[in-house]
């Protein structure tokens, strides 16, 4: 059988890349960059610093999987695609962390909205934490060449009935919606983005960036650890590295040593704090890790009486921003409204319960539409994040503790959602609540949202967004890079990922790396030819 | 290929993980009596059941588990009746092949886990594995084997209502593992009334075409 696609193509024809598998002594590598992690920050760096005439060498964790391996197939892709194999949350257990952990990062199991970073963001940042030089108008180049290079347009498509739910709803009661962007090329409107597209019409990481630094002669190691960098006075002499057996998740026993002039960092939040806090580098005012974000999320639930079929179609292609910045960017918490797809396990994981209930509940998936509203975290004092620190083994931990802050925007957004479920002709509505029974009407509902109780883990809560922990400012007291990635202590490192952000986006965030991650490598790139 | 652990790290390690559950997971007055106790004591085997015995011939005995151990494959046995109910087959042989099944990907699932949470589940199964938290905290008075669905369901709804996180977190842990290794599981797809990828799709896409 034979495979035409980018990754297999590129493979035959000679790239440069090693399966950490494979390793069967210590080495040590070089080049004139290593970077840490291949999602949206790290390859978009990879990619630019390649073709400018660095060489260059990506490390990533997880295993490459490509076409032949994406087979629409839940199980087997939690398994192998995502940290954690799926079952990554925050300290206490309360909150879902969906993130990726192969080749392409979470891109590769990524949804394809594609937003720019609201303006409102942009200068709350500037204002905020000293980022002037991020405005709007400065960042739209960016933005413009990135939507190219990932091929982001406005869905053309009719919208799946579970996204044109959440439509008919705000039509209704009168909230704005829009059609979302997405960055696909010839897709096939089949709904498996979340476990790998299997047709290779998805442009992230994967089949853009990855594939141009690979052709531009840049090294790929896969299932390959960065555990260490090692600093030499004030800068980073190497990277310590440790291969993955072939299940992905067991180290061999082999170290790589990889040394470089110049280091960048884009293991994602959670991952990127976690690394720095393993190298203790210097970190005078405690900042690493610090001011998490997670864009956290509820989720509703409705039987409709016609057939959703909310497994199949662009799993979003609607969203809202009503609420997001209703209250202005640092009032009460804003959320935006989306559409989550619904396949078999991930139903079974996100609606909670057991028994004849649950399987009853769940033998109605068809009918089943579901909205899922995204808080904007980190804009106001009341929601300062949470923050990473390191476990016994030297993974990486998030701890999120949820404010009173958030829990009203969380009820607020259960409002809304039941609302509009409602208003587009819900027969019931179940709130994603231990306590939430399934509601009949608005009336109904609205009542029983009054008596929940705002806890952990009886809300049942989600995030596919992690942003923040190395934070950029500014000022070194309180933040871990500049505005340019740049680290404020050592002179030879980057961060170059989603955990720079200040603040969350208030926008599914992809388009926000890829675009700070091409601007600061392209300065990268002009520094390091000098 | 599975660690086998000396008996007497065996032991310690569970005494161990026992009592860092109860002291960073559980702590507060209700279960301080129940840690000295525990800690002094030996129990059940922690190592992975790597392969069931004659007996249990009904699991396929090309598996071999990598996580779960025989007291924890016992305790899923108890639980997934109540946790799956009407979604498990009636027929007894069919719904003990269904749970067999269900177990080998449960521990499939755990193994790719990575260590951080396997430590996190190992408390929790030891916890429920051994008598007297067994007893004390999970309010289950026999042992797994012999407990009813009927028993299993209600302990599971003590933990789902039960005003203290932890208990709740222990609910939604148990069910979200084996819901999830349940539903997602290509055979059981259509009791969620899941068809399955598109079939033009799968008729046309390179990686479904035999090698
Ligand atoms: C299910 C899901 C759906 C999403 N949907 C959307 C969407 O529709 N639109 C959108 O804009 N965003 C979406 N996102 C989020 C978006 O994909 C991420 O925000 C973005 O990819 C973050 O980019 P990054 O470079 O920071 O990290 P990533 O893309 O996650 O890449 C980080 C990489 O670093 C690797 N890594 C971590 N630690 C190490 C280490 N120690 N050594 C080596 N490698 C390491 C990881 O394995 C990973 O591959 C979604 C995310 C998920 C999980
Ligand atoms: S919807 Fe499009 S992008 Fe998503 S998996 Fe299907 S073909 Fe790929």
């Amino acid at each position: 059988m034979s495979f035409t696609d980018r990754i297999a193509q590129g493979l035959e024809s000679g790239w440069k890349v090693t399966d950490g598998a494979t390793l069967t002594e210590n080495q040590t590598v070089e080049a004139d960059v290593v970077i840490v992690g291949t999602g949206a920050g790290g390859g978009t760096t990879a990619e630019i610093l390649s073709k400018s005439g660095l060489s260059v060498i990506l490390v990533e964790e997880g295993r490459l999987y490509y076409q032949k391996d994406f087979k629409m197939d839940e199980l087997t892709s939690y398994a192998n695609l995502y940290q954690e194999g799926m079952s990554r949350t925050t300290k206490d257990g309360s909150i879902a962390i969906l993130q990726g952990r192969c080749v392409g990062g979470s891109t590769t199991v990524n949804w394809t909205s594609s937003f720019r970073t609201p303006d409102a963001t942009l200068n709350y940042w500037s204002k905020r934490f000293g980022l002037d030089a991020l405005s709007p108008d400065a960042m739209a180049p960016w933005f413009d060449g990135r939507e190219a290079r990932h091929s982001m347009s406005p869905w053309e498509v009719d919208p799946n009935l579970n996204n044109d739910i959440l439509r008919q709803g705000c039509e209704k009661l009168g909230y704005s919606w829009q059609i979302i962007p997405r960055n696909v090329k010839g897709c096939w409107n089949l709904g498996y983005c979340g476990v790998g597209c299997p047709t290779n019409a998805k442009q992230g990481a994967l089949m853009t960036t990855i594939p141009g630094a690979l052709d531009h002669n840049a090294r790929l190691f896969h299932g390959l650890r960065a555990e260490r960098l090692v600093m030499n006075q004030d800068r980073i002499d190497s990277l310590k590295a440790s291969a993955m057996a072939s299940d992905g998740i067991t180290p061999s026993g082999i170290t790589v040593t990889l040394k470089a002039r110049h280091f960048v960092v884009a293991a994602s939040a959670i991952g990127s704090p976690g690394l720095l806090l393993r190298s203790e580098l210097p970190d005078p005012y405690g900042r690493v890790g610090k001011r998490s974000f997670i864009h956290p999320v509820n989720a509703s639930v409705a039987q409709m009486p016609k057939l959703v079929d909310p497994f199949y179609g662009a799993p979003q292609s609607v969203y809202s921003d009503e609420f997001n910045f209703s209250n202005g960017v640092d009032g009460d918490v804003g959320y935006k409204l989306e559409v989550p797809p619904l396949h078999p396990a991930m139903s079974a994981g996100v609606v909670p319960g057991h028994g004849d209930t649950q399987a009853k509940n769940l033998a109605r998936l068809p009918w089943m539409q579901s909205v899922i509203a995204l808080l904007r975290d980190g804009f106001h004092e009341d929601s300062p994040g949470g923050t990473v620190s390191l476990r016994d083994d030297g993974s990486p931990v998030l701890d999120y503790p949820i404010t009173d802050y958030l829990w009203k925007g969380i009820r607020n957004a259960f409002y809304t959602m039941a609302e509009i479920q409602f208003a587009a002709g819900a027969d019931r509505v179940r709130l994603m609540h231990l306590d939430s029974d399934w509601y009949s009407s608005w009336a109904d509902a609205k009542a029983a949202i009054d008596g929940l109780s705002m806890e952990p883990h009886r809300v049942r809560l989600f995030t596919a967004h992690q942003m923040g922990g190395c934070g950029m400012g500014s000022n070194p007291e309180e933040s871990v890079v500049n505005g340019f990635g740049e680290h404020h202590h050592v002179s030879n490192l980057s961060v170059h990922d989603a955990s720079v952000f200040p603040t969350s986006i208030g926008a599914n965030p992809q388009l926000s790396v890829y675009a700070l991650a091409a601007r600061n490598s392209t300065r990268l790139a002009q520094r390091l030819q000098k | 290929m599975p660690n086998h652990l000396s008996p007497s790290e065996g032991l310690d390690s569970v005494s161990l993980n026992r009592r860092s559950f109860l002291r960073t997971g559980l702590g507060g007055a209700l279960f301080l009596g129940t840690v000295s106790v525990t800690a002094g004591l030996s129990g059940c085997a922690t190592a992975p059941a790597d392969r069931l015995g004659a007996v249990e011939t009904r699991m396929d005995a090309r598996y071999q588990f990598q996580f779960l151990t025989t007291g924890d494959i016992e305790l899923f046995e108890a639980l997934l009746p109540a946790i799956l109910g009407s979604a498990l087959p009636e027929q007894p042989n069919a719904k003990r092949m269904t749970v067999a099944g269900t177990i080998e990907r449960i521990d499939a699932g755990i193994h790719k886990f990575g260590p951080a949470n396997q430590k996190e589940l190992r408390q929790l199964f030891d916890l429920l594995n051994f008598g007297l938290t067994r007893v004390t905290i999970a309010r289950v008075w026999p042992s797994w084997r012999n407990v009813t669905t009927e028993q299993a369901d209600a302990f599971l709804e003590r933990w789902r209502s039960s005003s203290i996180g932890l208990f709740n977190n222990g609910y939604m842990a148990l069910t979200k593992i084996s819901n999830v290794a349940f539903y997602g599981y290509q055979e059981n797809w259509d009791l969620s009334g899941y068809p399955g990828p598109p079939e033009w799709a799968v008729q046309v896409l390179p990686q479904f075409r035999n090698v």
